[in-house]
């Protein structure tokens, strides 16, 4: 015997070897296990196999938790969730008497007028249904994600499932056989279990054949693939083939009283009788049309479970036990029940004759209906089989003559017949109407009795394979939060110099998949020092691609629309990249190395983007070329300022002076012993160096650069001074300043394109644009009055006469100007933008860029 | 969920390691009207079609192939 006990709404249930958590609760007098949807009426053990909802409870906090196929443990803490104040002792339970009042439909028909009645509805709605409180405060997901690549992954580890993985593996295939359950967990000890086991034996033995038990199949999709769930890990399969052995259901059938505790499929009575010793009645009533079923009834009366009557078949009246009675094709009518909702008799047709048993539970095995939402939510050529019960194929259709269709959703036949005469008459819209197979069962109760009843009610015949709802994922219920695994395992991508930022004491945040320093300090004292003595950046982030071979001239001149083809060697130059739809998709800076080799600079986050397009290329128009992604191997750091040239002389024996290397200018120099690819640019608008240099010597370089200007009292800065140095000088960024259809006109950056040439992606697009007006422009303003910080202008409406006419997309005040600037998006009116702008509670006046230092006299310096 | 893509490089890999390229077209066209209808209405038709795909988690070969939009088969 296991030692220890759960602790069940306040006391202390004891729990026997084997227990799940519905026997131990069962064992001591539970009967009621929940409390229905929408009627909140009494629920007790009904399937057994984890697929109704009857037996769903909060344990240890977490709710919708199948307690009949949970094993107990010591310590758990179990509450059942509905129910107010109590599931035992529901008020809300009024809602079942008014049902009469409350036909299908009901909140939807009753509560949408007037209008402003609904929100407070649905508040005391929701407040009474749900099936307990989601915990609070939880870690974000804990589960993890991960591939499985077999030739054949099988479904469900019974005989049939055993069987298939073992002939698989034997005909040379890697295998994955997956389990919702431990293997042979719920069967009671006995010739099939026995079997079972043996089988289970062979197939540890084989190598080829991993076991994941405890994972539940919640779908299949092409490939295909199959989506595996647990209680910490979402796995993907990836097979060659799938084999579905997930078994069947006992079939439910819906009739008055069907949903009574007290009414048991088979396999939960024979379970409970047989695994854990627990009687499910004093006087119990079997109705036995199966094989299956007479087993059951071996196990009970085998356990000594008084059976009073077992109706029968014929042909399986010699197997009754003689000390039940054995009734030969008896008809059941109902269930009824008494105090506390439990069932007190049955009723049933014998021969024409109707016949009254009282009894305190009725056991049910009527017939099987296959597990196959699998198989049918698999596209039709997929390599996806159905094996052992799974493929039974459909049988008998359930009766549906009263009671409870669908236990989740709380949907009774009789709503079923209302809804069928307002007009709703297939099983697709009798569902998406009642909510019927909506439930956490996912129509694995109701799926057959709802198609059974449409098909009768249509057709005015019994047709077993009635067309059923669509099977969809998840066919068992998961927790979002293992849809969500992974998701918190991000990428950060890091420079070399991370750690140096660190220890600096820098804010870093994330900027398009990488984390980069925002500020070491003031951001205010760090755009000064680059203003007016030196500033140093990290820009390892920038994407940097080396263009080689024999047509690399040819793809430059065709990707980008400027003209490169006049590129001397050792000249860089600014470069738009354009869809074939003329829109601007990203920058660069494209410099010629020689040789007919070039090196290009793009946006941070841009550089594989800007990869793929040179690979495209390539590829669309035939060519030549060698292209290489360098952008992880090679760091970066920016010296800008008036004195970066003293700064990085100081640090180098190459000749850096205005002759060597001008303005646009590019040469290979050695900084502190650190090689660099060196490149004018001017980004924040002033003397500037771009420092390309092997990864490794990042660290080295930066610290040198660090020490050597303290003389200027150089600073490092981040990405907040950044964007007000770069905001000064009216340089866009694609993406935040510019729209997705925005053209090299409508930013203003028609000096990157070269209309003369014959042919470059865009062209034809960018010539029947420039035919007509430009509809709108990204345009410098100045504002007047509204807020001392103008960042906060970024993201206003731009309005003029009462109308918006854009949107202000960078804004901020100005140190060098001491006024309050931006970028916006301006619609243009007969070509002309509109005067008199506001933002916010700001005057806007269109201004040109640059803002500052509009010759570029300091960047050129 | 995994339609499997043939790379010319690496062989049938799972398309979630891939980039759709759009329908192969030509990069030009005779005239305005026909290189409007290149770029911006793509045939989008039932059946058979050929495709330009990137492998882009992998080797980062484009390449074409034919592939049934209706069954995903390729080929």
């Amino acid at each position: 015997m296991r030692p220890g006990s759960l602790r069940f709404e306040g006391r202390e249930i004891p729990i026997q070897d084997g227990d799940t958590v519905a026997s131990a609760m069962f064992r001591a007098g539970v009967r009621t296990f929940s409390r229905s949807l929408k009627s909140r009426r009494r629920r007790g053990l009904y399937c057994g196999t984890g697929e109704c909802p009857n037996c769903m409870v909060t344990v240890d906090g977490v709710p919708g938790v199948r307690s009949c196929v949970t094993d107990a443990a010591a310590g758990m803490r179990v509450e059942r969730g509905r129910g107010w104040p109590s599931a035992e002792h529901d008020l809300l339970h009024v809602t079942d008497l008014m049902h009469p009042l409350m036909p299908v439909g009901f909140y939807m028909k009753t509560f949408v007028r007037p209008r402003f009645a609904w929100p407070l509805a649905e508040r005391v709605i929701r407040r009474a249904t749900g099936s307990g409180r989601l915990p609070e405060g939880r870690d974000p997901s804990r589960f993890t994600a991960r591939h499985v690549h077999v030739d054949a992954a099988v479904v469900g580890a019974g005989g049939a499932g055993l069987a298939a993985a073992l002939e698989a593996a034997r005909a040379g295939d890697r295998v994955l056989l997956c389990d919702a359950f431990p293997i042979g967990s719920r069967m009671p000890p006995g010739p099939a279990l026995d079997g079972i086991r043996a089988l289970e034996a062979e197939v540890q033995a084989e190598r080829a054949i991993e076991i994941v038990d405890r994972h539940a199949a919640l779908g299949v999709y092409d490939g295909p693939t199959l989506a595996l769930a647990s209680d910490d890990e979402l796995v993907q399969v990836h097979a060659g083939r799938v084999v579905l052995a997930t078994g069947a259901t006992e079939t439910h059938e819906a009739f008055p009283g069907n949903d009574l505790p007290g009414v048991w499929l088979g396999r939960a009575a024979s379970q409970m009788a047989g695994l854990h010793g627990v009687h499910p009645g004093r006087r119990v009533v079997v109705v036995a049309s199966t094989e299956e079923g007479l087993d059951h009834l071996r196990t009970l009366v085998g356990a000594g479970v008084d059976v009073v009557a077992a109706v029968v078949p014929s042909a399986f009246l010699d197997d009754v036990p003689p000390t039940a009675e054995a009734i030969a094709d008896g008809e059941l009518i109902s269930a009824s029940g008494g105090g506390r909702g439990r069932v007190r008799s049955v009723t049933l047709r014998e021969r024409g004759e109707q016949r009254r048993i009282p009894c305190d539970a009725l056991v049910l095995s009527t017939g099987l209906a296959p597990r196959d939402e699998l198989a049918r939510m698999a596209s039709p050529d997929e390599p996806v089989e159905l094996v052992g019960d799974a493929a039974l194929g459909d049988g008998v259709a359930p009766g549906v003559s009263g009671g409870y269709v669908c236990l989740c959703e709380d949907v009774s036949a009789h709503d079923l017949e209302q809804a069928w005469s307002e007009g709703f008459r297939s099983a697709e819209i009798l569902k998406r109407y009642t909510t019927a197979t909506m439930g956490p069962c996912r129509g694995a109760m109701c799926g057959r009795a709802l198609a059974a009843f449409a098909a009768r009610r249509s057709e005015g015949r019994d047709r077993a394979a009635a067309p059923r709802t669509a099977a969809r994922p998840p066919v068992r219920p998961v927790a979002l939060e293992a849809l969500a695994a992974s998701v918190h395992e991000v990428i950060e991508k890091r420079t070399s110099l991370h750690d140096t930022h660190l220890a600096a004491g820098a804010r870093l945040g994330w900027s398009s998949g990488w984390k980069r320093p925002f500020a070491y300090g003031d951001w205010r004292e760090e755009y000064a020092a680059v203003r007016e003595r030196a500033g140093l950046m990290d820009v390892g982030t920038l994407g940097k691609i080396l263009i080689a071979g024999r047509d690399a001239a040819t793809l430059v001149d065709r990707v980008f629309p400027g003209r490169v083809a006049d590129l001397a060697p050792g000249r860089s130059r600014y470069v738009l990249a354009l869809y074939e739809a003329g829109y601007v998709a990203d920058d660069g800076i494209l410099g010629a190395l020689g040789d007919g080799t070039f090196f290009l600079t793009s946006t941070s986050g841009g550089a594989e983007r800007m990869d793929a397009r040179l690979r495209e290329w390539t590829f669309r128009l035939g060519l030549h070329v060698h292209l290489l992604d360098r952008t992880s191997e090679l760091g970066a750091i920016v010296v800008a300022g008036p004195d970066a040239r003293d700064l990085l002389g100081s640090l180098s024996d190459d000749a850096i002076d205005a002759a060597a290397l001008p303005h646009g200018g590019l040469r290979e120099i050695t900084v502190a012993g650190v090689p660099c690819t060196a490149l004018r640019t001017g980004f924040v608008g002033e003397l500037a160096f771009e420092l390309h240099h092997p990864r490794s010597g990042g660290p080295r370089l930066w610290a040198e650069l660090i020490r050597a200007g303290e003389r200027v009292d150089a600073r490092p800065f981040g990405m907040d001074a950044l964007e007000l140095l770069r905001l000064e000088k009216g340089h866009p960024y694609i993406g935040q300043d510019t729209l997705p259809d925005d053209t090299p006109a409508k930013l203003g950056l028609d000096r990157a394109v070269d209309m003369g040439k014959s042919w470059f992606v865009g062209r034809a697009a960018l010539e029947r644009l420039a035919r007509g007006p430009v509809g709108r422009r990204l345009v410098g303003l100045s504002f007047e009055g509204g807020p001392a910080d103008a960042a906060e202008l970024r993201g206003m409406p731009v309005g003029a006469g009462g109308e918006i006419v854009g949107r202000v997309t960078s804004a901020g005040r100005s140190p060098a100007l001491v006024r309050s600037i931006g970028l916006a998006w301006v619609r243009t009116r007969d070509g002309e933008l509109p005067a008199a702008l506001t933002a916010g509670d700001a005057t806007a006046s269109v201004v040109p860029t640059p803002f500052y230092d509009p010759e570029g006299a300091r960047l050129r310096g | 969920m995994t339609l499997r893509i043939p790379c010319p490089n690496c062989g049938e890999r799972p398309h979630t390691e891939f980039a759709f390229g759009g329908e192969a077209r030509l990069h030009e066209a005779p005239d305005d009207e026909a290189d409007f209808a290149r770029v911006f209405l793509p045939d989008n038709d039932p059946g058979s079609a050929r495709e330009r795909w990137f492998h882009a988690l992998g080797c980062r070969t484009w390449f074409e192939l034919t592939r049934d939009a209706t069954t995903n088969r390729i080929g």
